[in-house]
């Protein structure tokens, strides 16, 4: 959905994905570890949209599944998962957004304006306009 | 060959909230994040943080 905001608003809106895997949902670490793995051969955005399709299905087995279905070297995605090599990025998101006073996903910050929980596109669009009206007075 | 991996962290700052006379406590953070995470251009005037799990 704020894939369709970016388009949206060409040139004018950035978004930034930052892990917040929260302790009781067992594969959302796993799985945002996964996705940074994908990252080193320059298939992030795929991956993390296949997680969210096939959400909660997150085991070893599934995550190094996905990588095959989008072409990523298996071995290296496999080695790159087992190693835990992205254990402390996504302790550190999670840390600063513990930090910010995030308690729940997802929660957003529009030029530093908090929306928590899931919202219809029409919120983001209303948010991404003020958002540009505020700039605009700057 | 294997390419070696550099991840050059960026700093994403958080200020329109600043901007805009706003209290909250986020208007001040700027947060370190890879730059593969980022989608959109750099120089955008909005930015959408996301704080989420897959699950």
């Amino acid at each position: 959905m704020l894939g369709q905001v970016l388009a949206e608003f060409p040139g004018k809106v950035r978004l930034v994905f930052k892990d917040f895997p929260l302790d009781f949902h067992e594969g959302a670490r796993p799985a945002a570890e996964a996705a940074r793995c994908a990252a080193q051969s320059g298939r992030y955005w795929e991956y993390h949209d296949l997680l969210f399709l096939a959400q909660p299905e997150f085991s070893r087995e599934n995550l190094i599944r996905y990588a095959a279905r989008l072409g990523l070297d298996q071995p290296a995605f496999t080695a790159c998962l087992d190693s835990g090599r992205f254990r402390k990025a996504v302790g550190a998101d999670l840390a600063e957004g513990t930090a910010l006073g995030v308690r729940g996903t997802p929660t957003f910050f529009v030029n530093g304006r908090r929306l928590v929980g899931a919202h219809p596109i029409e919120t983001f669009r209303e948010a991404v306009r003020d958002a540009l009206e505020d700039a605009g007075r700057k | 060959m294997s390419r070696s991996l550099t991840i050059a962290a960026v700093t994403v700052a958080l200020w329109a909230a600043a901007c805009s006379g706003q209290s909250d406590p986020v208007a001040a953070a700027a947060l370190t994040t890879d730059p593969r995470l980022i989608r959109g251009a750099t120089t955008a005037p909005v930015t959408i943080i996301e704080f989420s799990d897959y699950q």
